[in-house]
């Protein structure tokens, strides 16, 4: 039973660490260029005397990618809030049990948001940006405004790699309430997750 | 029957359900039951519209920036500069502690950044002099709940955010209440000084030295003015500022004082990303739990038990002072906020609190509670910098808490405290 877990397991695991990996490198870019465009609007403002209509929305365009990639890493990680108080008052076999029916909870929420975000995606086809554009008239074709469903994708990204990362999770706790954990790799940690506090 | 989603909600989290996914399966549970499917639509909805926020970016930026400054050696001219003023009273090192984590705070929005950046310069210094390990933890856990008090603050920004205020005004409104923490430290550790003869730090610095140790704070010092003057001259948004206070920090740690390496960049701003992810899913579920929190009419439900315990304002606030300690001994104040915040500053609006008074009565009572055992994040911060177990800090802060929670009587009972800098700057009418 561990063994065909396991085997279950590696190639989900590979899937969410690349995930991470790759978020990782565009997220580092994508808040480098929130900062970048947000200056270049403070900068047109004043010293050109001419605001732009863009840098806000593709600041929030970036960011909510951000989201949507490095969410379901910091989930991975064990970095989302919770309350274990409780939890040293259970024991071992207990608490592997607590975390397994916790971590059906949150695939339940997920598969739902799954189920809505596809739909919200779709509905963004209809409505474009109002202030994003791809301007491709610079080689000589006609300017494409960007569709909302670009940014929505963003959450419904985040939730579907959150689902493959809380598969993972459910997995792994199985295989330690089994007593295979030993055979279990560690999660690699990409970057440390801290709160707004 | 909607009624119901709070108590689902409270035990879901208590059992350890991550506070993200509990916001969520609670109201979406009871609407599925209700038969309300088109309203669970909605949350997920609101979970996107409530992320999609420009006002939320200066989290990311503002964290940015003080790790930034922190990398590029800032922190030790702080200290510096803070040594040079206060080091030769007696328990020097610990009032430098309490005046570098003010003079922090300026800089940086979090608690757990002044803690982990003064925290690993400052207890080993304080431990050489002669400190317990344990006292020199607890003063850097005690102090640095300053950082989100003094503007720039995330958990203000979080609170702005969701109960749609002025992040401004709330910058402004936390500036003397911080002030008063910091004093108010100062004065303990005074007390505790005398009494246990702790050592000074150094000699006194002639003024000539001071001026030094000011001319080499200058820059990092000049952040504050440039954020807060910014913001009040009208200048740029608050996450304008923050990418300022960004650039700011890049350009002196880059190219003036020149102690910030391009390499070190990639790992500052991975860091950034993953906080801003998990802050800003909070926050997405926060504004979806909200809707259902207005559909459910809970906070009329709750106000109508609140007020029938007594209807006098000053009672109700002593009482509301108290739940929130005790949530802050629990939960992390960013969470509090967003799950309280909601349910309860309508009740006190009500009351004829002002908005940006409880506002502050609400932030700076969770903030204090990051030092609280058992789970207070500082705690665990100071513990993993210093080597010292957890337990034995929250023992040893037992004398500073005592000081904040006055601090927080104080705020509560005497609203000019708040009030008064964002009146004078007409922020708040």
């Amino acid at each position: 039973m561990t063994s065909i877990l396991l085997g279950i397991l590696s190639p989900l695991a590979f899937v969410n660490t690349l995930a991470g990996t790759i978020g990782k490198r565009i997220s580092v870019v994508a808040i480098a260029l929130m900062v970048a465009v947000t200056l270049l609007q403070v900068f047109c403002r004043y010293v050109l005397n001419n605001a732009l209509p863009w840098p806000d929305e593709a600041a929030r365009f970036l960011m909510l990618w951000l989201t949507g990639l490095m969410g379901p890493v910091a989930l991975r990680q064990g970095g989302f809030v919770a309350i274990e108080t409780i939890h040293q008052y259970f024991s071992n076999t207990a608490l592997k049990i607590l975390s397994i029916v916790l971590l059906v909870m949150m695939l339940i929420v997920l598969v739902v948001a799954i189920k809505l975000g596809w739909k919200h995606v779709n509905s963004g086809w209809l409505f474009a940006s109002s202030s994003l554009r791809i301007p491709l008239d610079l080689i000589g074709m006609k300017i494409v405004k960007v569709k909302l469903a670009w940014m929505y994708m963003s959450l419904f990204v985040g939730v579907v790699l959150m689902t493959l990362v809380t598969v993972e999770l459910l997995l792994r706790q199985i295989v330690r309430l089994l007593g295979g954990e030993n055979e279990l790799h560690p999660i690699p940690i990409v970057a440390d997750v801290k709160g707004a506090e | 029957m909607l009624v119901w989603f709070l108590p689902v909600f409270l035990v879901f989290l208590m059992i350890g359900l991550p506070v993200f996914f509990a916001l969520l399966i609670a109201p979406g549970a009871l609407l599925w039951l209700n038969g309300q499917e088109r309203d669970i639509a909605l949350l997920y909805r609101n979970i996107y519209n409530g992320m999609d926020s420009f006002p939320l970016m200066a989290i990311p930026f503002f964290m940015l920036a003080g790790e930034l400054m922190n990398r590029g050696g800032i922190t030790e001219r702080l200290v510096e500069f803070a040594q040079a003023m206060m080091g030769h009273l007696r328990g020097g090192l610990a009032h430098v502690n309490v005046l570098s984590s003010m003079l922090f705070a300026g800089l940086s929005g979090s608690a757990v950044a002044d803690t982990s950046a003064l925290g690993s310069m400052l207890i080993p210094a304080m431990e050489k002099q002669g400190y317990t390990r344990r006292f020199s933890a607890a003063i850097t856990a005690a102090s640095s709940v300053i950082g989100p008090i003094i503007p720039p603050s995330g958990i203000m920004i979080i609170y702005a955010y969701v109960m749609g205020e002025s992040v401004a005004a709330l910058f402004l409104a936390g500036i003397v209440p911080g002030i008063l923490v910091g004093i108010g430290l100062m004065l303990a550790v005074k007390v505790m000084a005398d009494k246990y003869d702790f050592p000074v730090a150094s000699r006194k610095y002639t003024w000539g030295e001071r001026g030094q140790a000011s001319l080499k704070a200058f820059f990092p010092l000049l952040t504050p003015v440039i954020i807060l003057g910014g913001i009040l001259g009208g200048i740029f948004t608050p996450t304008e500022a923050a990418a300022v206070a960004v650039g700011y920090a890049m350009f002196i740690g880059l190219f003036v004082l020149k102690t910030l390496k391009l390499s070190d960049l990639s790992d500052v701003f991975a860091r950034a990303a993953m906080t801003s992810a998990v802050v800003l899913l909070l926050v997405g579920a926060a504004m979806a739990f909200k809707t259902v929190v207005s559909l459910s009419h809970a906070p009329e439900t709750l106000a109508h038990w609140i007020l029938s315990l007594s209807d006098n304002p000053l009672v109700l606030l002593f009482l509301i002072n108290l739940l929130l300690f005790v949530v802050g001994m629990f939960l992390d104040a960013g969470p509090a906020i967003i799950i309280l915040g909601p349910i309860l500053a309508p009740i006190f609006v009500n009351l004829g609190i002002h908005p940006v008074h409880f506002a502050i009565i609400m932030s700076v009572n969770l903030t204090v509670g990051l030092a609280t055992p058992p789970m207070g994040l500082v705690l665990f911060v100071a513990s993993s910098v210093s080597g010292e177990r957890v337990e034995r800090i929250a023992r040893a802060i037992v004398p500073f808490l005592l000081v904040e929670v006055a601090v927080i009587f104080l705020i509560t009972f005497v609203p000019a405290i708040s009030m008064t800098i964002p009146r004078l700057t007409g922020f708040v009418n």
